[in-house]
């Protein structure tokens, strides 16, 4: 698994463990969930909690 | 985000630091998404932005359509903020286009209802009067 993902191409299965201030309790991130319900995702990847933007 | 997109953060801390983080900080006290964890640097490194001199991901953002497919990228390197509001309107771009495939959006457009152009062989060298006429 060398290749990064490239604009236009499908992005590969993501599974991340998260916390969820909404609900306040950890859970887990799924890109088929956001497929399945027809969803665009936004992700935003920053270096580091704790540091400043 | 209510049009249709979910925003999901992600660094290379754990959920525990994003919890213990979005529960101290009062500038992260109205955030609504979830926190994502790639400790292990897998989806960064998925995405190009792992960094392996210091194990961090950089600022990198990424719009994908609800068919998963990855239609933006922006990378910028540590020093840099990303500017939301450039975030905004190419997500509002992406939806608007994914409705009208026939369209593109050129430089200025912010938001539905600026003007948009129709590719096609009349449009080849008259790009000036399509977007001012």
């Amino acid at each position: 698994m060398s290749e990064t993902v490239k604009l236009g191409q499908k992005v590969p299965e993501i599974e991340l463990a998260t916390y969820d201030p909404s609900t306040a309790k950890f859970g887990n991130f799924r890109l088929a969930d956001q497929i399945d319900r027809r969803r665009w995702t936004i992700l935003f990847f920053y270096p580091a909690d704790f540091t400043f933007v | 985000m209510k049009m249709g997109c979910d925003v999901v953060t992600v660094s290379t801390d754990t959920q525990f630091v994003h919890l213990a983080w979005q529960n101290s900080e009062e500038e992260l006290a109205e955030v609504r998404y979830p926190m994502a964890a790639d400790p292990t640097g897998k989806v960064s490194r998925q995405f190009g932005v792992y960094d392996e001199n210091s194990g961090l991901a950089l600022r990198g953002t990424f719009i994908i359509n609800p068919d998963g497919v990855l239609t933006n990228s922006e990378v910028n390197f540590y020093n840099l903020g990303r500017n939301i509001d450039e975030l905004m309107r190419k997500f509002k771009a992406n939806l608007y286009m994914s409705r009208k495939p026939a369209e593109v959006c050129p430089s200025k457009w912010k938001d539905e209802g600026d003007k948009t152009l129709v590719p096609s062989e009349e449009l080849v060298g008259n790009v000036h009067e399509a977007l001012v006429g």
